[in-house]
């Protein structure tokens, strides 16, 4: 009896295995299928001149950030959606990648190959777009369909422009090639308290040591530097270091992880690749210094279990800096602490001012792409058209509604209504891939002084050298797996000097690094940007 | 075992398809059942095959292209394999051993206490961390041991101490994941052995103390060979998990980020899900994943075999 | 002889008063420390740490969440209609396979029971099942994916069966005699006397549900279908997220740069927690005698 059971046991189970096998294989092809003949139909259509708006649709935009909860937001859709709806017979709703681990969710979004997902935003350099596009998470955009569906766009690129934009002779992304901005990063301290240390102007990671330890020993219930020690701030603030100290130029594109650890020589060695992570000491000298400033304090013991809003803890004057970009700056920071903590007089330093170590914010910096099992691919498309070159929606998607949002002086620039506060109203659409130099209206709330750090960053800055490299991971996916792996585990803990021995560590980093295949990457690198020249 | 008149003979001797009809309100009334562990456990199994691809989103599990066991390479090029393997096993050895040895010392302990009301109450404490999240152990956890103002940190203050960082000394860790699964599970797992010993014949225990055996004697000659069964039953099931790791628990007490405790604390679930995670990894995931799973089967296997040599009754299939 | 005896035992019981004692002290300690935090001021934490007694005794933190209660109503919400229908749906599906898979005479007992059992002893892992359930079943984003896959747990499947088994089969045979159906035979006879069993299940699915957050994680995270998530998982985001502990108190008009952090998370822990643990005494009993079946004859 137990025998036969036992039997019986076996046979189901194989059977179970291969039923599922079987049930499960069939539904993965309808599924398959399905997608070929959605991209034949879409193909089909795009050829049709004419366009076809008869049946209503709700087009799904991922951007980045925190899905605000003020209600500002669903009030400006809905106006823009009634525009949109009377123009294009088509609606918008956001879909919100937030924060927390926010490239994970990203690429996890993007990997699950949601068919929902119409438009999203992405970038080069700080989101993973290259990647993506060889992962097939976007649809590639044909001439034609740009040319029907989005024609302003179209228009305002130029075919070089194009070219940066397109792999393997396709285009997948439109970029943001309209737009004036530095995103280039840095540490944006308190210049009343600077200027009580005697430091005119922090410009190197030595003075801002010194700038810490001021705050440390002077200000009460202050933490130096407030910042959460996740991998994401880790990196930045070694690439920061990296920048400042060197004349290495970053390659963009080619992720280890969370971490970047290829770069160019120099600008005019741009084609010799090299690792400040492992080549060199400045890496070391960089844990060395961290350890010193965990070691004094300037940020919390337990920075890895730590997570803070650094930047609302800076305007509210309980951090002493936070490590972000120019962008954010001029348009939030510094002039939010005008208002908030008067006589504050925020500065930038920017990671690029000792070395002169600067690349220009690239057109890709923020680019739209479409996702490639969309439903409404050419709806999305004259949706975006609007939201770029249609003054009215424009003003929707960026400011919000005139009057509760903002407000337009005298002087024809854009102000906010009284009582407005940044932190608590803001529309957060976070519409950051179709900006448009034509459009945009002067902020006169933005700091005024960002003239001069432009032109500064003008006499040094180069354009990216590598617009055309696009690296393809196939060769050494499994190092790069590996190596991620090492990056997670010691970056963030060198950067934020939760280690003994930091010579120790970083060589321990560069043992492990290699072994998991360092060289192989560095060589099919070089290879392949040599190859792209 | 009660058999029916008709005995289970003639049930063999009908046709497959008899069977079928016969029953086939008892199969469908098992069909709900069925239908959610094909949707939810058989058919992601296939998908497994993720770990011998170069996955492409676009292109999907299957049409993406075939690369054998590169995908595993990585498990030994990182020489995590090792690390994770003896993590899993020895925090689930600490847990099972310490588990039970406090779980039955509590049980009788508790079976000494004539008190009732104080026996409830206490009993009642120590069911409470059973019922709460893996979320809010590590919140109460991160306020007993951080730094900044964790009543440890409190303690040493008030004792004129200086405040240990405890979320940077990964030696540590062991003994606080080991401590946290024992506080949450402890309440739970001796009410299993409290009500074993209750099961003991009254008249058993009267005749031993009649005879003059001390309270020492009866824990030792009879309520803890009475046990014995129990105990087993217990182990085999725990053993069949070892190498499944609580994820809640290490995950939330460790944190999402604090590489400086992963040596110590690292077991296969955390690192397939920052594998996950940090690479955006399918393949190297699911391969992690596949290893676990095998190496788990087999563990599972082998020691059913054994059990099955020793004595069959308590062998689980 | 008898005064040696004696001197044990009462050694013995009163290591035993001890230690059980400090065990359950040490139980209930961190709920203390929690409940103290959380009506403490904020600069009096961050300056001398968490005490048993609360620092400065404000309910500033409970206050603040008072204010603006809507985030925290609406995850209780998803969670208490998750958990009652939840625990509803799943415990009927429970009891019914439970129940057939005891008869015997059911042929396919065996066979179904094995189906079930064997996904204990292999899984897919976590990859291939987070790409099936967004990429094929399409429930990203979507509260079924939190709600389905807690229905049910093979372990509990045994469970219930255990219990089914205490069911003499002379009522099924019975019910047989009158004519009556399987489904009709379980719904009408057995049901009522799986009552204790039914509790005792119902709360390991109740708990599960309650306590959830893993999934939500996986799969109710940035998707903007989701408004409220499940508590736990709330609770998750306003601990480890600055932005989500910002957002908690959107509308309230609290510069942000000034929130209580530390109270704020305990006040909402103890929200969050509460309604469970003020419950649980009353069903302990049931608890205890799910977990002796089956334990002891699983």
């Amino acid at each position: 009896m137990k025998k036969l059971v036992k039997k019986l046991l076996a046979v189901i189970l194989t059977g179970a295995m291969l039923l599922s096998f079987v049930a499960c294989g069939s539904e993965t092809e309808d599924t398959s299928t399905n997608l070929s003949t959605n991209s034949s139909t879409t193909a089909q259509t795009t050829e049709n001149s004419d366009i076809d708006t008869s049946e209503h649709v709700t087009v799904k935009f991922v951007v980045l950030g925190n899905r605000p909860t003020n209600g500002r937001l669903e009030a400006m859709l809905e106006k823009l959606n009634a525009v949109l709806t009377e123009k294009v017979n088509a609606e918008l709703d956001l879909q919100y990648v937030e924060w927390a681990d926010w490239q994970t969710q990203y690429n996890l979004l993007l990997a699950s190959g949601d068919d929902s997902i119409d438009l999203i935003t992405t970038a080069t350099d700080w989101l993973d777009a290259w990647p993506n596009v060889k992962k097939g998470s976007f649809m590639p955009l044909s001439e034609d369909m740009l040319k029907t569906y989005a024609p302003q766009t179209y228009a305002s690129v130029t075919a070089e422009e194009w070219e940066k934009c397109s792999y393997d002779g396709e285009i997948y992304l439109i970029p943001e090639n309209h737009y004036t901005q530095y995103t280039n990063h840095g540490i944006i301290y308190r210049g009343d308290w600077a200027k009580e240390a005697n430091l005119a102007a922090i410009n190197n990671f030595t003075d801002l040591g010194k700038y810490f330890q001021y705050v440390k020993d002077n200000k009460e219930n202050v933490i130096p530097w407030d910042v959460s020690g996740t991998a994401a701030n880790g990196n930045a603030l070694a690439s920061g270091y990296i920048q400042s100290n060197t004349d290495n130029i970053l390659i963009e594109g080619i992720p280890i992880g969370l971490s970047t650890l290829f770069y160019g020589t120099s600008k005019d060695d741009a084609y010799t690749v090299t690792s400040p992570y492992m080549v060199g000491t400045t890496f070391e000298e960089f844990a060395l210094m961290m350890k010193e400033w965990a070691d004094a304090g300037y940020w919390r013991e337990d920075v890895l279990n730590y997570d803070g809003d650094t930047r609302e803890l800076l305007k509210a004057g309980a951090s002493g800096a936070e490590q972000h970009h120019t962008q954010t700056y001029v348009t939030d920071d510094r002039p939010n602490m005008d208002i908030k903590l008067p006589g504050s007089e925020a500065q930038f330093y920017s990671f690029s001012e000792p070395s002169k170590n600067l690349v220009k914010t690239s057109i890709t910096h923020g680019s739209l792409a479409v996702g490639a099992n969309s439903k409404h691919a050419q709806r999305a498309l004259m949706v975006y058209d609007l939201l770029r070159n249609d003054e009215e929606c424009y003003r929707y998607i960026n400011y919000g509604i005139e009057g509760s949002d903002y407000i337009i002086n005298d002087a024809g620039e854009l102000d906010r209504p009284d009582g407005w506060d940044q932190s608590i109203d803001a529309l957060e659409s976070n519409f950051w891939c179709g900006r448009n130099d034509d459009l945009e209206l002067v902020n006169a709330r933005y700091y005024k002084g960002s003239a001069d750090m432009y032109s500064n960053y003008n006499t040094y800055a180069i354009d990216y050298p590598y617009g055309k490299f696009v690296f393809d991971t196939t060769n050494v996916s499994t190092q790069i797996a590996a190596m991620a792996d090492v990056c997670a585990s010691y970056i963030p803990r060198i950067a934020f000097g939760k280690v003994d021995d930091p010579k120790a560590m970083v060589a321990e980093f560069r043992e492990k690094l290699k072994a998991a295949g360092y060289e192989e990457v560095l060589n099919e690198v070089q290879t392949q940007l040599n190859a792209s020249k | 075992m009660k058999k029916s008149k008709n005995g289970q003979k003639q049930v063999i001797k009908k046709s497959h398809w008899k069977k079928i009809t016969d029953s086939k309100t008892l199969l469908l009334m098992c069909l709900p059942a069925i239908a959610f562990f094909i949707v939810f456990f058989y058919c992601p199994l296939p998908g497994a095959y993720i770990a011998f691809t170069n996955f492409n989103y676009k292109a999907g599990i299957f049409k993406s292209e075939f690369v054998g066991f590169d995908n595993f390479k990585f498990l030994l090029n990182s020489g995590s394999l090792w690390l994770l393997t003896r993590n899993t096993i020895l925090y689930n050895l600490a847990f099972i051993i310490l588990g039970n040895i406090l779980q039955i010392t509590i049980a009788i302990l508790l079976n000494e206490i004539k008190n009732k009301a104080f026996r409830k109450v206490s009993q009642t404490v120590m069911f409470l961390p059973y019922f709460i999240s893996a979320v809010l152990v590590g919140l109460l956890a991160f306020n007993i041991l951080n730094y900044e103002f964790g009543f440890l940190t409190t303690l040493t203050k008030f004792f004129g101490k200086n405040p240990i960082s405890v979320y940077q000394t990964p030696k540590v860790w062991p003994v606080i994941i080991v401590l946290a699964q024992l506080w949450q599970q402890t309440g739970y797992g001796s009410i299993v052995y409290f009500a074993a010993i209750c099961g003991i014949d009254a008249e058993m225990i009267e005749a031993a103390q009649v005879d003059g055996a001390n309270i020492l004697a009866k824990i030792r000659y009879i309520i803890l060979p009475s046990l014995k069964p129990t105990i087993i039953i217990l182990f085999l099931f725990a053993i069949g998990g070892i190498m499944k790791g609580n994820f809640g628990l290490f995950y939330n007490l460790v944190g999402s980020s604090n590489a400086t405790l992963w040596p110590y604390t690292d077991i296969v679930e955390t690192y397939v899900y920052r594998t996950l995670m940090n690479n955006f990894n399918f393949p190297n995931a699911s391969a992690v994943g596949l290893y676990q799973s095998f190496f788990g089967f087999v563990v599972v296997m082998v020691s059913n075999w054994i059990v099955r040599k020793i004595d069959k009754d308590y062998a689980l299939f | 002889m008898k005064i040696k005896n004696d001197n044990i035992t009462i050694l013995v019981h009163t290591i035993a008063y001890i230690l059980i004692g400090l065990f359950a002290l040490a139980c209930l300690l961190p709920f203390l420390l929690m409940i103290s935090a959380s009506f403490s001021n904020e600069t009096m934490i961050n300056q001398t740490g968490i005490g048993l007694i609360p620092k400065g005794f404000t309910t500033s933190a409970y206050a603040l969440i008072f204010k603006v209660p809507k985030m925290i109503i609406g995850s209780y919400v998803v969670t208490i209609t998750m958990t009652v229908f939840g625990t509803a749906f799943g415990l009927f599906i429970i009891a019914m396979t439970g129940y057939c898979l005891q008869r015997k005479d059911f042929p396919f007992r065996n066979v179904i029971s094995f189906f079930i059992y064997f996904t204990t002893l292999f899984s897919a892992g976590l990859a291939p099942t987070y790409l099936w359930i967004t990429k094929y079943l399409h429930l990203k984003g979507s509260y079924l994916s939190v709600f389905l896959q807690l229905l049910m747990t093979p372990w509990l499947i045994v469970l219930m069966k255990n219990f089914a088994k205490s069911v003499p089969f002379e009522i099924t045979e019975s019910g047989k005699i009158d004519g009556a159906g399987d489904f009709k035979i379980f719904t009408a006879l057995i049901l009522p006397m799986l009552k204790p069993a039914l509790a005792t299940i119902g709360l390991f699915l109740a708990l599960g549900y309650w306590n959830e957050w893993y999934n939500s994680m996986l799969y109710l995270s940035s998707s903007s279908s989701i408004k409220y998530y499940p508590l736990q998982y709330y609770l998750y985001r306003i601990i480890t997220q600055a932005a989500a502990l910002k957002n908690s108190l959107a509308g309230s008009n609290v510069n942000p740069g000034t929130i209580p952090t530390q109270s704020l998370k305990m006040a909402t822990a103890v929200l969050a927690t509460g309604p469970i643990i003020l419950l649980y005494p009353f069903v302990q009993k049931y608890f205890i005698s799910g977990i002796t079946v089956g334990a002891v004859k699983g």
